[in-house]
C-alpha cells in the first residue's frame, strides 16, 4: 500500500471513531439535522478549501481568500441594496470579482516573481479595506448590516430534501475538481509545476499560465463560498471571511495536501473538512467553550505537521533501504 | 583505416570553429566536433577544459560568440534555446533533475503529450500506460509503467529519463558523467541501453572521467584541452593510456614546478581510523602531520567531500574514530571550530559566503568568540578583525562594509579563507579553493596555503585541479568510490599518475 493510502485509511479512522465518541457523548450528535448542519458547515470551508489545495499543490499559498469573502459579499450587498437587478444577474459579477483577484495574484507572482505569500497577503490587506470602503453604511457614515430579502439570492442558502444547497454544490465541485486533477493535462500540469517547476517548463510546460489559472480558481471558489454564506446569515457584512484562512488551511492541511507542493488531492480535502467540522460541531455539542476552537484547530496543524514530517522520513528511510537491498541483490546477480 | 567508410555515414551535428568567453578570458577557442547518426562519441577533458561548456552551447542552455552549428543538415542560428534544442531531438539525460515526483513512470515519459480520448480532452490512462509498458519492454527494463517515481533507485529514474527523451523522439542524447551515483550492476545495464540506442541509429554524446568507460563504449573520442582541440581519436586508437596523455599535454612537455613530494615528520596532528559513513566512504585511515599540505584526489562523487565534511563535524559518520593532538575526538562543527579547525567549503557562493552581508559581517559570524565575548557584538572589534583579515590577504577592495556578493570570485573565496586566519588555526580543510576564480587570485591562494604550512598549520586539500594538487601537496590520497586506493607519499608523481588511481588504471605500463 502506498504511504499517501495509508495515512487517508488512518484519517478516515481516525474521522469515524471521533464520530462514534461523539455520538456516545452527546445523544444529538447522530440526529438528521445536526449531521446536515456539521455537513453544510464542512462545505463552506470545503468550497474555498477545493480551490486552496490547487494552489498548493502548485506549491504556493493563497492569503487572501478571507478577504475574497468579504468583497463579495459587499458587491452583493451594494446590488442587493441600491439595484433591482435581478440575482442571477449580478452573482456572475460578483463570481468574476474573485477570479479578478487571482488574475492580479497570478501577475504579480509569475510577471514580477514576488513571494506568492507577500502578493496575496497584499491583496488580503487591499481587499479587506476595499470592502469597508463600498460597504452600504447608514446616514452617519457607518457600516450598515443589509438584510437580505430577495428570494432568489435567499435559495442559496435553502436546501434539497436533507440536503443543504450548499453541500451539494461542494460535493460535484470536489468530484469535478479531483477528475479535473488526475485525468486532464491541465491537471497533470498543476502538479508538475508543484512538484518541480525547472521540470516542468523543460517538459514544455507553461508554468505561469498554470499559476494563472490556480489563482483565479482559488478566487472564484473563495467568492462562490461568500454567495452561500451571505444567504444563509441573511445579512451581508464587511467581516465575512477575514480570518477563515486558518480553517481552510487546516482543512487542507489535514487532508494530506502538504505546503510544499505537488502532492495532494481533493479527496483529502474533503476528508479534511468534515474532519474538521465534526472537532468543532463536537465542542459545541460537548458543552465546552466555543472560544477554544481556534486554540484547538491551532493545536491540529501542529500536530499534523510533525506526524506528517516524521512519516514522511520514515517512508523514505523505508524505500532508500528497499532500493539498497534491490540494487545490492543485483550487483550480486550482476557478479 | 576506417577513415573512408566513416566519410560516407551521416553528419547528425556538425560544429565549427566554436568560441566562447565568460566575460574576459578564452573558455573555448576555435573548437570543431561533430557526431555522426549513430554513433556513441565521448567528449573527454580535465576539469576546465571547456566540455561543459561545449555542451551547454549544443543543447542552447548558454549563447556561442562565433562558429557555426548545423543539426540535421539545418543551420542552428543564435537564437538556440534549450526548448529549441529539445524540439530539434537534442536531450540531456539529467540525474533527475527533470522527473516530476509522485507521478508514476507512464506519466513522466507522457509528460504533455498524454494520449486523450476524443472526447473532453480527458487522459487515456490506460492506453498512456500501455504505449509505455510496450516502451520500456522493448528495450527490456526492469520497469512497470505504474511504478511511482519515488520508489526507484538512481539507476532506474535515469532509465526513465532516458524513455522520456526517447518518447520525445530524440537523435541526440547527451549524458553527463552518467554513471557517477550508479552502482557497477546499474551502470552495465546504463551500457546495454547505450548500444541499445546506437542500434536505433540515436547518437549518444558521452562524457565522463572513468576511462574504462570511455574505452569500453566509445566509436570515436574527442579530447578537449584548455578550451582548445587537442584531437578525435577513431576506434582502434582509443586507450586510456593515449587518452591521459592526450588530455594532460603539458606534463610531457614542461617539468612540474613540485612533481617531488617529500615526507613531513611532524607530530601526528590529526588520527583517522577506519571511518566510514554508509554509501558514502569506507574504512579511511589517514595521518596528518603539523605543517604538512595533505592532497585528497579523486573524482567527482568519489566522497572525497563526504569525507572532509565528516572530519570537520558537519555530516555524522557510521562507524571509526578520530584523535586529534593525541586525543579522541568527536567531531562537531562548534568542537571544530573551538579546536582551531577551519573549513572552506566546496561550494562557495552555498555554503562559503553570505552574499549580501559585508566583508565585516561574514568574518565576524565565524569570530563570534572573540567579538561577543559578553554575548552583544562590539561592532569595533568586529571591523578591527575584517581590518586585520583584508589586510592580510588582501581582498579588493578593501572595504570592509562591501557586500561580500558583489566581490569577485577569487576575492570572495579570499573572505572565506580569510575568516579562519584571523583565529588561531591548527586546521585547515579546503575543498576545491580555485574554482572560478582567476588565475591571480589563485596563484595568492596557493602562496597563503603554503605560508599556513610553513607556520605549521596542517591543511587538508580536496581538488580535482591536477596540477593544483600535485604542486601543494606534501602527500596525497587518492579516493575513489569511497576508498583510498592510493597513496603517493615520497618521490616523484605527476598528474597522469594521479588521474590513473582516480580513473582506477592502477597498473599504468605500456601505453
Amino acid at each position: 500500500m502506498s504511504i499517501t493510502a495509508l495515512r487517508r485509511l488512518i484519517l478516515i479512522g481516525l474521522l469515524l471513531a471521533i464520530g462514534l465518541g461523539l455520538s456516545l457523548a452527546s445523544p444529538s450528535f447522530l440526529k438528521l439535522d445536526n449531521l446536515m448542519t456539521l455537513l453544510q458547515e464542512a462545505s463552506q470551508t470545503g468550497i474555498v478549501a477545493v480551490g486552496f489545495t490547487l494552489v498548493l499543490i502548485t506549491a504556493g499559498i493563497d492569503m487572501s481568500i478571507g478577504a475574497v469573502i468579504a468583497i463579495t459579499a459587499m458587491i452583493c450587498a451594494n446590488f442587493l441594496t441600491y439595484t433591482h437587478i435581478p440575482a442571477f444577474a449580478f452573482i456572475p459579477v460578483a463570481l468574476g470579482a474573485g477570479c479578478l483577484v487571482g488574475l492580479f495574484n497570478g501577475f504579480f507572482i509569475t510577471r514580477f516573481k514576488l513571494p506568492e505569500f507577500i502578493v496575496t497577503l497584499a491583496s488580503r490587506g487591499i481587499l479587506a479595506g476595499l470592502a469597508l470602503l463600498i460597504a452600504v453604511k447608514d446616514a452617519d457614515g457607518f457600516v450598515s448590516n443589509v438584510f437580505i430579502q430577495d428570494p432568489v439570492y435567499l435559495g442559496f442558502g435553502g436546501t434539497v430534501g436533507p440536503f443543504y444547497i450548499i453541500t451539494i454544490v461542494f460535493l460535484v465541485l470536489a468530484v469535478l475538481v479531483q477528475f479535473f486533477l488526475k485525468r486532464t493535462r491541465s491537471g497533470t500540469n498543476i502538479y508538475a509545476t508543484g512538484a518541480n517547476p525547472t521540470a516542468a517548463r523543460l517538459s514544455g510546460i507553461n508554468t505561469d499560465k498554470t499559476i494563472f489559472a490556480v489563482y483565479m480558481f482559488s478566487g472564484f471558489c473563495a467568492s462562490l463560498s461568500s454567495i452561500f454564506l451571505s444567504a444563509r446569515m441573511m445579512t451581508a457584512m464587511p467581516e465575512f471571511g477575514i480570518g477563515s484562512e486558518m480553517d481552510v488551511i487546516a482543512a487542507v492541511v489535514i487532508g494530506g495536501t502538504p505546503f510544499t507542493g505537488g502532492i495532494g488531492d481533493i479527496w483529502g480535502t474533503v476528508i479534511g473538512t468534515v474532519f474538521l467540522a465534526m472537532i468543532k460541531n463536537g465542542i459545541l455539542k460537548l458543552g465546552i467553550s466555543p472560544y477554544i476552537q481556534p486554540i484547538v484547530i491551532g493545536g491540529i496543524i501542529v500536530v499534523v505537521v510533525v506526524v506528517d514530517v516524521w512519516y514522511k522520513g520514515f517512508a523514505e528511510r523505508l524505500a532508500r533501504n528497499r532500493a539498497r537491498r534491490r540494487t545490492a541483490e543485483q550487483d550480486r546477480a550482476a557478479a | 583505416m576506417a577513415e573512408n567508410s566513416d566519410a560516407s555515414e551521416e553528419v547528425l551535428l556538425d560544429c565549427r570553429k566554436i568560441c566562447k568567453s565568460y566575460n574576459g578570458p578564452m573558455v573555448l577557442s576555435d573548437v570543431d566536433f561533430s557526431m555522426k547518426r549513430g554513433e556513441i562519441h565521448a567528449l573527454v577533458g580535465e576539469n576546465g577544459a571547456g566540455k561543459s561548456t561545449l555542451i551547454k552551447i549544443i543543447t542552447g542552455v548558454t549563447g556561442r560568440n562565433s562558429g557555426t552549428m548545423v543539426f540535421e543538415g539545418k543551420e542552428i542560428g543564435h537564437d538556440h534555446s534549450r526548448t529549441g534544442a529539445q524540439g530539434l531531438g537534442i536531450a540531456v539525460i539529467y540525474q533527475e533533475l527533470s522527473l516530476i515526483h509522485g507521478m508514476t513512470v507512464a506519466q513522466n515519459m507522457f509528460l504533455t503529450k498524454e494520449p486523450r480520448m476524443p472526447v473532453l480532452g480527458i487522459i487515456n490512462i490506460r492506453r498512456m500506460n500501455s504505449l509505455a509498458q510496450a516502451m520500456i519492454d522493448r528495450y527490456g527494463f526492469n520497469l512497470k509503467a505504474t511504478d511511482v517515481i519515488d520508489g526507484l533507485s538512481i539507476g532506474q529514474r535515469q532509465t526513465v529519463e532516458i524513455l522520456k527523451a526517447l518518447n520525445g523522439k530524440a537523435s541526440l542524447m547527451i549524458m553527463d558523467e552518467p554513471t557517477s551515483s550508479l552502482t557497477s550492476a546499474e551502470s552495465a545495464q546504463l551500457f546495454g541501453i547505450i548500444r541499445q540506442l546506437k542500434a536505433d541509429g540515436i547518437s549518444v554524446l558521452y562524457i565522463s572521467h572513468r576511462m574504462e568507460e570511455v574505452f569500453d563504449l566509445s566509436d570515436r573520442v574527442t579530447v578537449l584541452r584548455d578550451g582548445r582541440l587537442v584531437e578525435v581519436l577513431e576506434k582502434e586508437r582509443i586507450h586510456p593510456n593515449e587518452i591521459i596523455r592526450l588530455m594532460i599535454g603539458r606534463c610531457l612537455d614542461e617539468k612540474d614546478s613540485k612533481c617531488v613530494m617529500e615526507r613531513k615528520g611532524g607530530e601526528v596532528v590529526l588520527d583517522v581510523h577506519g571511518l566510514s559513513s554508509e554509501g558514502k566512504f569506507s574504512d579511511i585511515s589517514l595521518q596528518l602531520h603539523a605543517g604538512e599540505v595533505l592532497g585528497i584526489g579523486g573524482l567527482v562523487g568519489s566522497g572525497r567531500t563526504e569525507l572532509v565534511r565528516a572530519i570537520y563535524g558537519i555530516d555524522a559518520h557510521d562507524s571509526g574514530s578520530i584523535s586529534f593532538q593525541g586525543k579522541p575526538w568527536t567531531p562537531g562543527v562548534s568542537q571544530s571550530i573551538r579546536g582551531g579547525f577551519g573549513f572552506v567549503p566546496e561550494e562557495r557562493r552555498l555554503q562559503g559566503i553570505m552574499g549580501g552581508i559585508s566583508i565585516t559581517g561574514n568574518i565576524g559570524i565565524t569570530n563570534l568568540d572573540s567579538i561577543a565575548g559578553k554575548g552583544f557584538v562590539s561592532d569595533r572589534k568586529e571591523l578591527a578583525l575584517s581590518r586585520k583579515a583584508v589586510g592580510l590577504l588582501n581582498i579588493k577592495p578593501a572595504e570592509p562594509s562591501l557586500p561580500v556578493g558583489n566581490l569577485s570570485g577569487g576575492n570572495q573565496q579570499k573572505v572565506v579563507v580569510g575568516k579562519w586566519l584571523i583565529r588561531d588555526l591548527r586546521l585547515l580543510i579546503v575543498d576545491e579553493p580555485t574554482v572560478g576564480i582567476d588565475i591571480g587570485a589563485k596563484e595568492e591562494m596557493y602562496q597563503t596555503i603554503a605560508r599556513l604550512a610553513s607556520e605549521g598549520v596542517s591543511v587538508i586539500l580536496v581538488s580535482s585541479d591536477l596540477p593544483e594538487l600535485t604542486r601543494l601537496s606534501d602527500r596525497i590520497l587518492v579516493l575513489r568510490k569511497g576508498r583510498i586506493v592510493k597513496e603517493f607519499a615520497e618521490g616523484a608523481v605527476t598528474e597522469e599518475d594521479v588521474l590513473r588511481a582516480s580513473s582506477g588504471i592502477l597498473e599504468g605500463g605500456a601505453a
